[in-house]
């Protein structure tokens, strides 16, 4: 017989990283018994079970929880004068069906005015034309503002529900099938990790009980992530700009996607027709995403139709980049397209308004309690908040430049996130949905639901959802923010449920206390906040110890995640000189 | 709405009410119907979570019951009665205490298991047809079985074993008495029955529950456009009176009228089956399956009967449908019948996705499972019966369709009764179809 070759037994797949990887961390092949109550549930699951059994369940069962969600009040309920978000969201679906496309932009600013890019505008088109098949009353011009029509509600509802599992579930469910592919994860934890990534409690609250869709805009992000893991730069771009087009919150992590697209046309060798692809790509998608309202603007001037029919006299002059008006002529047949863009821009990026809205914990919010920085001129605020920004998010992105690796990627943008939530101009509570995706997906990675990693992102969860209970209480919406957040620790082994995911063998005891007892600390902080806020006189509680408390200690928790992470790229480091 | 209980449930409510009393006093002065301020509706929900607790004892007193092999397929059994989209359609969003009472009924199941649970068996139940007098219903499973099993002697049936009788008999009348005596003493028993036993309602209930009569007024309503052809007299009288899914009489226009005594015969014929054979053989399995055709037989052919008394059959039939595929292959078509039976209970569109989805992903959960569960069965199977049961759950999805979206979009809120109607008919061959095959089962097993 010959020499045992290697040639004679090459398993059918590499198992070249996962070796190294396990030689790392823990091999999960010799866990036997469920480690955390969801891994419990989906027990069954594993050995033969075909995903178009295991797939199905999970999504019934996740929507099922959206949609009970749902059935409580939303943000705005029958609270006059100026109502909610809802009430926001079904505006724009009267004014996009109502109005002819060239008012979008213009329309009762007073009124809850449009102020996203233009692909909400569409979506909102497209749900205000399906809504009035059923019942036309639903978003008539003027007359239908602040209306509670519970079948409007439920209407409202299922449109995020079929939005998000139109975009922002097929995206997820990719991306934890090639993320936790590249790290030889088996399909049985990927759909555990799956399952954790979909009942995220700040999601599930925000846009299923508050209302909002920023799934949709996730959704797109994730898109672009799976297409970047895929080695789809193109798309990437593609899915990107569709991102941005539909919230301009996703720009939290625009520096990451500039740098990974970047860093793949130079590394490991410089790529021009790469590059090409990419700028063209973008360019266009650009270009696809304002053309309806260009076009439309055209038809609306051809056709005598003013964008601001209210105005007696002769249009203000630009908003914002007023030098332009020198070289355009006013009554040339391109301004009134650049009047809307300019228009456009200037209700999407409102820097008139403050440093940070009223309860946000990010970092100035924070130093306000010590510095009043209000009485700052605002053109400072506004350079310090960038320079801050700029310091915060770029080791990361350089890290990313010079080495695009797909495995980087969730730290990358979770980091950069992070950094525009704490220190960057006009930031809003339900923003920590931004870094709070790319964190949470660690969990379908390597060891991602090991102890190390779900106490992490567990923790970062729960502070997200935290900082998001004034927004909610202020509707009465505690029950479903406790059932969700408690459901969310209990389904991940998290505190207050349970500590099992703290402390493990083989780790040094010094970091474990450390992590420990930082966590413990938050975790009795906010079980004491909330006591305090339930039962001892909820104002006084809300707005002094709620709003500084609150503030500085997400913030530092926030910190201590990034330094969790960069610690994780320490040890990716180590591993990247190694091969 | 009046008190339809008998009194032990009284008793339990006045219980709650003492806890209610604590939460929000002016939930209980006797004229506030219709009652809801937000504290009332969480206390009576969360009331419902903890009864329940009953089932989750009753469950693990089941599990605990069950050795070797089959304790994995009674894990199965009894997850899949405690997430039962029935007990959430019927209790938690309707509003009824079900859960608690099958818990009980499966806890007084399980003490039949052994011979020394034979007595508290019998006297939890009668405790239990003092708090829910559909269970009645069983009662003639039980007294056969416990007639056989307890107080006559395992050897011979001409040998009666007398302290057993004198034990439960002084049992259960000391039950008895303690829940009608306080009534007895005030003269109110007259007014208890007539209560309890609603015969002056009609034959079908408000949305027909899927039985044989079911059928019939579906066979009466074709009936109706053939019969001129054929020679038949139409009572015209029924004819403006259509079942519009509203309370009241059922009146046929073509097939003859029934009557309760026709709906008690044929109910005690079709129990009286089953009974004989579990008085030849008085195994536990034979005596869960008796219980569970008593269900069926009244659900079938019961006078006035509920949709959410299918309930009465699926839960006592779940605890053996994993002794082997045939069980099984029965047990299929009402798991689907039965729960798509009760969805006209709920008709907001809100409720909508939660019953659908919720009873679609109990159906593919606890059907896949029970397939990977359910050991082969050492008799031949009925070969026809799995292609009818495949074929019969892959329609009630355009089914579903039509009754709750398609009709509304086509018809408007004409024919109302068209989408109820056919659910009921869809369902009721399905129940149909499953008594039959599981008495096939019954009697060759």
């Amino acid at each position: 017989m010959a020499a045992p070759s290697s040639a004679a037994h090459k398993p059918r797949r590499k198992a070249k990283k996962t070796a190294t990887y396990d030689a790392i961390a823990k091999p999960e092949a010799l866990v036997r018994t469920p480690s955390f109550p969801l891994a419990a549930f989906l027990w069954p699951a594993r050995g033969s079970v075909s995903q178009w059994e295991v797939l199905p369940l999970i999504l019934m069962a996740v929507g099922l929880f959206r949609w009970a969600a749902g059935l409580w009040g939303y943000s705005g309920f029958q609270t006059p004068p100026m109502f909610g978000d809802f009430e926001a969201q079904r505006h724009w679906m009267e004014i996009t069906t109502q109005l002819p496309i060239s008012q979008w932009y213009f329309h009762d600013f007073q009124w809850w005015g449009l102020d996203y890019p233009p692909l909400t505008a569409y979506h909102s088109w497209l749900l205000g034309k399906i809504g009035a098949i059923i019942d036309p009353t639903w978003f008539e011009l003027f007359a239908s503002r602040g209306s509670h029509d519970p079948t409007l509600k439920i209407y409202m509802r299922a449109t995020v529900i079929v939005s998000e599992y139109l975009i922002y579930i097929p995206a997820a469910v990719i991306f934890v099938r090639r993320y936790s592919r590249l790290f030889g994860v088996a399909p049985w934890t990927a759909w555990v990790s799956l399952v954790a990534i979909l009942m995220q409690p700040a999601t599930i609250l925000i846009d299923h009980v508050h209302f909002q869709y920023n799934t949709v805009m996730l959704g797109f992000v994730l898109s672009s992530m799976s297409s970047m893991l895929a080695g789809r730069h193109m798309w990437a771009a593609v899915f990107f700009v569709a991102a941005l087009g539909f919230k301009q919150m996703a720009l939290y992590y625009a520096p990451a996607v500039f740098s990974f697209l970047l860093g793949s046309c130079i590394y490991p060798r410089i790529n021009v027709g790469r590059f090409a692809t990419i700028a063209i790509a973008t360019a266009i998608s650009f270009a696809i995403l304002i053309l309806p309202i260009v076009l439309g603007t055209l038809y609306d001037a051809s056709r005598g139709i003013d964008s601001q029919p209210d105005l007696d006299g002769p249009h203000p002059p630009l908003p914002i980049f007023p030098q332009l008006a020198e070289y355009l002529d006013t009554n040339a047949i391109c301004y009134p397209v650049v009047e809307q863009l300019v228009q456009m821009v200037h209700r999407v990026f409102p820097f008139s308004r403050g440093l940070f809205e009223d309860k946000v914990a990010n970092f100035w919010c924070a130093i306000n309690v010590v510095i009043k920085m209000r009485k700052y001129p605002a053109v400072l605020l506004q350079r310090i908040s960038l320079a801050a920004t700029l310091a915060a998010i770029a080791p990361a992105n350089f890290i990313l430049l010079i080495r695009p690796r797909k495995e980087l990627l969730p730290y990358a943008f979770a980091a950069t996130a992070w950094g525009f939530f704490m220190f960057s101009y006009q930031v809003h509570e339900k923003s920590a949905l931004l870094p709070l995706l790319p964190m949470t997906i660690l969990l379908a990675g390597n060891q991602g639901l090991g102890k190390d990693i779900r106490a992490w992102v567990g923790f970062a969860n729960l502070l997200g959802a935290w900082t998001m209970f004034p927004l909610l209480s202020r509707v009465d919406l505690k029950v479903p923010y406790a059932v969700l957040t408690l459901l969310w620790a209990y389904l991940l082994g998290l505190p207050p449920t349970s500590t099992s995911a703290y402390f493990q063998e083989g780790q040094s005891a010094w970091l474990q206390w450390s992590t420990a007892i930082v966590h413990g600390a938050f975790y009795l902080l906010m079980i004491v906040w909330h006591g305090l806020a339930q039962f001892v006189a909820p104002p006084l509680i809300s707005l002094t110890c709620g709003s500084s408390r609150m503030s500085e200690s997400a913030l530092l928790a926030s910190r201590c995640v990034i330094s969790g992470v960069l610690a994780n790229w320490s040890r990716k480091a180590v591993y990247l000189q190694e091969t | 709405m009046d008190s339809g209980l008998p009194p032990f449930f009284a008793y339990f409510e006045c219980a709650m009410s003492q806890i209610a009393r604590l939460v929000d006093p002016a939930m209980l002065r006797v004229y506030n119907l219709g009652y809801d301020s937000w504290q009332t509706v969480y206390f009576q929900r969360f009331t419902v979570i903890v009864s329940e607790l009953v089932l989750l004892y009753a469950l693990q007193m089941f599990i605990d019951s069950a050795h070797g092999t089959s304790r994995r397929a009674a894990q199965a059994a009894a997850i899949s009665i405690l997430l039962s989209p029935g007990l959430l359609i019927i209790d938690h969003i309707h509003f009824q205490y079900n859960g608690c009472m099958y818990g009980i009924l499966i806890a007084s199941l399980v003490l039949a298991r052994h011979k020394s649970g034979l007595l508290v068996s019998g006297l939890v139940f009668a405790a239990l047809l003092c708090m829910k007098h559909i269970y009645a219903y069983l009662a003639p499973a039980y007294f056969v079985f416990l007639l056989r099993t307890y107080c006559l002697s395992p050897r011979s049936i001409y040998k009666i074993q007398f302290f057993n009788c004198v034990k439960l008999g002084s049992g259960i009348s000391a039950i008895l008495g303690l829940a009608f005596g306080p009534f007895a003493l005030k003269g109110q028993i007259p007014q208890i029955l007539s209560r309890l036993f609603p015969f002056s309602r009609g034959l079908c209930h408000a949305y027909w529950a899927p039985n044989v009569w079911a059928m019939y007024s579906f066979m009466d309503r074709l009936l109706i456009t053939v019969a001129p052809r054929v020679g038949l007299t139409v009572n015209e009288e029924a004819l403006k009176s259509v079942t519009r899914g509203l309370v009241g009489d059922t009146s046929f226009a073509v097939l003859p009228e029934v009557t309760p005594r026709m709906c008690f015969a044929l109910t005690l014929l079709f129990q009286a089956i089953p009974l004989t054979k579990l008085f030849l053989r008085p195994t536990w399995e034979a005596f869960i399956g008796a219980v569970t055709l008593c269900g069926y037989a009244s659900f079938l052919f019961g006078w006035h009967v509920h949709e959410k008394a299918i309930l009465l059959v699926i839960i006592p039939f779940s605890l053996i449908a994993l002794r082997d595929r045939r069980h099984l292959s029965a047990f299929r078509p009402l798991a689907v019948a039965g729960h798509v039976s009760l969805f006209p209970l709920l008709y907001t569109p809100a409720e909508f996705p939660i019953k659908t989805v919720y009873t679609i992903f109990w159906l593919m959960l606890f059907l896949v499972m029970f397939d990977r569960l359910a050991p082969a069965s050492n008799r031949q199977r009925f070969f026809l019966f799995d292609r009818f049961s495949t074929l019969y759950i892959a329609i009630s999805i355009p089914l579903i369709a039509y009754c709750s979206l398609v009709h509304s979009v086509v018809f408007g809120n004409r024919y109302e009764f068209m989408p109820l109607m056919f659910m009921s008919s869809y369902s009721a061959v399905g129940v149909v179809g499953s008594w039959l095959g599981f008495m096939g089962v019954y009697f060759t097993s």
